[in-house]
C-alpha cells in the first residue's frame, strides 16, 4: 500500500468537519446537543461539538457547568429535563454509574444518545438501554474514541478490505500511568481500574474480528478503587471470536510515567501482518538529552468522532459505532472481570440483533 | 479566488491542479502553451479530467487577472512568468529553484517586492504543523543552543530535475529551506560539497552529494541530498536532526504509522500517517494570498538557498571551500 494513499487524511478530516459546519450552519437547521457533565471529556467533546457547528446546552450536577458554558460561550441549564427539552441528542460525559438514568430519560424523551464509554458497568443495564433505544428508534453512539485514531481506523480498513486475509491472531496492549489518585468505587470483582482501559483493546478486537464467544482473563494488582496514584495492575485477556480468530488484550497501569502511555498492536492473518507501536518515533523525536515535552501531537480523535456522530444525527451516514458495539464492549469486559475473579473461562452467547 | 497553474513541466503540476480544484473558493485556471515536445496535450488532458479549461497562451492567462499563480514551468521560463505575475498583481508560488542564476532570482524577488505581491517557494518539508512545532521548540530553547543541523533527503534515482541538474540541485533546496527557517534567514558564510555519479552509472548528473554549510553564528549544517538506490519510504526523508548543547531532536516529515508484512509479496508493510504536505503548502499559500500572512520560504529565502547551491556546485568542481557572496542589497 503506497504511503501516498494515506497522506491527506488529516486534512480530509478537517475539511469534512468544515463541510458539516457549512451544511449545519447553512441550509440545514442547527443540531441541538445536551452535554451532561463538565469534566475533562465533556470539555473535549464540547469543543468538538462547537467545531461541528452544533448548538450546545450544558448541564452538570457537580456545579461546574456554569463555568464551562461561560468559558466556551454556550448555555448552561439547571436540570436534566431542561437539557433534554428540544435537544436532538444528549452527550453523556458523567461518571459511569449515572449513564443508565440519563440514557433512559433521553430515550423516553426521544432524544438521541452519545455516551462516554462504558455504556454501563452492568451488562443488565447496558442491555436495558440498548433494547429501549432500539425499540424507540433512538440513535445510540458509544464514544469509543480509539476507533477514530488514525492507526486503528486504518487497521480496521485493512482488515475489512481483506488486506490481512482471514484473521488469525491479534494482540493489543494499552498501558498507562495514572497521574492522579483513583476515585470512584469499582470493586475488584467488577474489574476495578482495569475495566475502562481494557475496553479499548476489547473494542478494537471486536471491531476487526467480530463476535466473541469465550473470554479468559487474569487480573493482577490491587485493582479496586479508590486507589493511590501510580497503582500498578495488569490484566491479560484471551478472546475467542466466533470465526475462530483469537485476540490477546493486555491492559496495564504502570509504576512510573515513563512513558506516560504505550499502545501497541500486532494483527496477523493469511494475508500478512499489521503492527503499530506508540514507541516508534513520530515527526519529532528527542534522540539525546533532555528536551522536556518537545514534540508534536496530531489532531485528537474527538473532532473526527464527534463530527461523524453529528452527521449521523443529522441523517447522514451511520457512524462506525452503534448500540451493539456498546453492548459487546460491556459484555466482554464484564466477562473478563468475571473470569479473572473465578479463574474460569466465560462463554458468551453470540449476539443476535433483537 | 482565481488561481492559475502555469505550465505542466514540473512533475507536481498535475497534483497541484487536482488539489486546487478540490479547494473551496478556488477557481482553477490551467495554462500550458505548447505543452512538451513529446506530449503537447499534457495540460489539456489534465484540464479535461478536472473539467476545467486549459489556456494555450500566457497573455490570456494574465489577462484573466488571477489572484495567485503556481509556477511549475521549466526553470528557464520562471523569471518571465514570475515577473508577469507580479505585474498582474498575482501572488506567486514557485518551485525550486527560482532560476538558474542568483542574479535572475534576485530580479524576481525585486519584481514581486515592487509589485507588492508575495513570492513563496513550494517547500513541503517546511509546511504543516509538525515543522511549526520544531521551529517553535528550537526557538524556545528546547535543545539549548543550536549548534549543528544534519539533514537527509534521498529521492528515488528516477527523479530527474527539470533543469537537468542532478541530486544536489534537485534535493538540497528542501533541506536548506528548513535550515533557513530555523536559523531565521541567516545568510551562509561558506560552503563545501562533494558529489559523485555512482548511482547514475558514472556519467551525467551527480547522484550523490554531501554538503556542509557554515554560518557566521558558528552553526554548521551538513546534508546528504543524493538519490536513493531504491524507493525507500523510511529512509527517504526529508529528515533533519537538530543538535544543541543540551539535547538533539530528529524531525521527519513522514514517520511510520503502521508496520508488518504483506504475505503475498513478503514485502514489509510501511504506512505513514503524515499530513499531505503538498496540500498543506497549497492551503497555506491560498490562505496567505487572502490574508497577507506569511507562509513558507519567501523569495529572499529562495535566493539565499540558490546561492548556497551555486556555491556547492563550485565547491564540488574545485574541491575547495567556497565563500558565499553576500546578496546585493535589494532595490528600494
Amino acid at each position: 500500500m503506497a504511503s501516498g494513499e494515506r497522506r491527506g487524511q488529516n486534512l480530509t478530516r478537517v475539511s469534512e468537519v468544515r463541510n458539516v459546519v457549512d451544511r449545519v450552519g447553512g441550509a440545514m437547521r442547527q443540531l441541538e446537543v445536551a452535554l451532561i457533565g463538565a469534566g475533562l471529556i465533556a470539555q473535549l467533546h464540547l469543543d468538538a461539538w462547537i467545531a461541528a457547528g452544533a448548538s450546545v446546552r450544558v448541564h452538570s450536577d457537580d456545579g461546574r457547568a456554569g463555568d464551562l458554558a461561560r468559558e466556551r460561550g454556550v448555555r448552561a441549564v439547571g436540570s436534566l429535563a431542561d437539557a433534554l427539552d428540544g435537544a436532538d441528542a444528549v452527550d453523556i460525559c458523567t461518571p459511569t454509574s449515572s449513564h443508565h438514568e440519563i440514557a433512559m430519560a433521553a430515550i423516553a424523551a426521544g432524544v438521541g444518545i452519545v455516551c462516554e464509554k462504558p455504556l454501563s458497568a452492568s451488562v443488565a443495564e447496558a442491555e436495558e438501554i440498548v433494547t429501549a433505544a432500539e425499540r424507540a428508534g433512538v440513535p445510540l453512539y458509544p464514544a469509543h474514541d480509539v476507533r477514530f485514531g488514525p492507526p486503528f481506523a486504518r487497521l480496521h480498513e485493512l482488515v475489512a478490505g481483506g488486506h490481512v486475509g482471514t484473521g488469525a491472531v491479534a494482540r493489543f496492549t494499552f498501558s498507562a500511568y495514572h497521574p492522579r489518585p483513583w476515585t470512584g468505587h469499582a470493586s475488584a470483582r467488577s474489574g476495578g481500574m482495569l475495566t475502562d482501559q481494557m475496553l479499548h483493546g476489547v473494542d478494537l478486537a471486536y471491531w476487526i474480528f467480530g463476535d466473541v464467544v469465550r473470554v479468559h482473563a487474569s487480573y493482577q494488582g490491587e485493582i479496586a478503587t479508590p486507589a493511590p496514584e501510580g497503582a500498578v495492575a495488569t490484566g491479560t485477556v484471551i478472546l475467542t471470536h466466533a470465526t475462530g480468530a483469537l485476540s490477546q488484550v493486555v491492559s496495564r497501569w504502570t509504576a512510573t510515567p515513563s512513558p506516560p502511555i504505550r499502545v501497541a498492536f500486532h494483527v496477523s492473518g493469511t494475508g500478512g501482518t499489521v503492527s503499530y507501536d506508540t514507541a516508534w518515533p513520530q515527526e519529532i523525536h528527542v534522540v539525546d538529552g533532555e528536551a522536556g515535552s518537545f514534540g508534536h501531537v496530531g489532531e485528537p480523535p474527538f473532532a473526527s468522532e464527534i463530527g461523524e456522530f453529528a452527521r449521523g444525527l443529522m441523517g447522514g451516514p451511520e457512524p462506525r459505532l452503534g448500540p451493539r458495539d456498546a453492548l459487546a464492549a460491556v459484555r466482554i469486559t464484564q466477562a473478563a472481570a468475571e473470569s479473572a475473579w473465578t479463574g474460569q473461562a466465560v462463554e458468551l452467547p453470540v449476539e443476535v440483533v433483537a | 479566488m482565481k488561481v492559475a497553474v502555469l505550465s505542466f513541466a514540473h512533475e507536481r503540476a498535475a497534483t497541484y491542479a487536482r488539489l486546487l480544484h478540490a479547494m473551496p473558493g478556488v477557481e482553477l485556471v490551467l495554462a500550458d502553451p505548447g505543452g512538451a515536445a513529446d506530449d503537447p496535450v499534457r495540460g489539456p488532458r489534465t484540464a479535461a479530467r478536472l473539467g476545467v479549461s486549459c489556456v494555450d497562451n500566457w497573455d490570456e492567462v494574465f489577462a484573466s487577472r488571477p489572484g495567485a499563480v503556481v509556477v511549475t514551468s521549466e526553470v528557464a521560463a520562471r523569471r518571465e512568468l514570475v515577473e508577469r505575475a507580479a505585474e498582474a498583481g498575482a501572488h506567486v508560488l514557485c518551485e525550486h529553484p527560482l532560476a538558474d542564476k542568483g542574479t535572475d532570482a534576485q530580479a524576481m524577488v525585486d519584481a514581486c517586492t515592487a509589485a507588492g505581491v508575495r513570492l513563496t517557494l513550494a517547500s513541503p518539508a517546511c509546511a504543516g504543523p509538525a515543522f511549526a512545532a520544531v521551529r517553535q521548540g528550537i526557538a524556545g530553547g528546547a535543545v539549548g543552543e543550536l549548534t549543528t543541523l544534519l539533514g537527509t533527503y534521498n529521492t528515488p534515482a528516477t527523479t530527474r530535475h527539470p533543469s537537468g541538474a542532478g541530486a544536489l540541485g534537485a534535493n538540497a533546496p528542501f533541506l536548506l529551506d528548513m535550515v533557513d527557517a530555523v536559523l531565521g534567514g541567516e545568510p551562509a558564510a561558506q560552503v563545501y560539497a562533494q558529489t559523485n555519479t555512482v548511482l547514475s552509472g558514472g556519467t551525467g548528473a551527480e547522484s550523490a552529494a554531501l554538503v556542509t554549510v557554515r554560518y557566521p553564528s558558528g552553526v554548521v549544517a551538513s546534508i546528504d541530498c543524493g538519490w536513493s538506490p531504491a524507493a525507500n519510504h523510511a529512509a527517504a526523508g526529508p529528515v533533519m536532526t537538530f543538535i544543541g548543547d543540551r539535547a538533539s531532536v530528529e524531525f521527519t516529515t513522514s514517520p511510520r504509522m503502521l508496520g508488518g508484512v504483506d504475505a503475498a509479496t513478503a514485502a514489509p508493510r510501511w504506512e505513514t500517517s503524515a499530513t499531505d504536505l503538498c496540500s498543506a503548502v497549497l492551503e497555506d499559500f491560498v490562505a496567505a494570498a487572502g490574508t497577507g500572512q506569511a507562509s513558507g520560504p519567501d523569495g529572499a529565502s529562495g535566493v539565499r538557498t540558490l546561492r548556497i547551491v551555486e556555491a556547492a556546485y563550485e565547491s564540488a568542481r574545485t574541491g575547495r571551500s567556497v565563500d558565499v557572496a553576500a546578496p546585493p542589497s535589494t532595490r528600494p
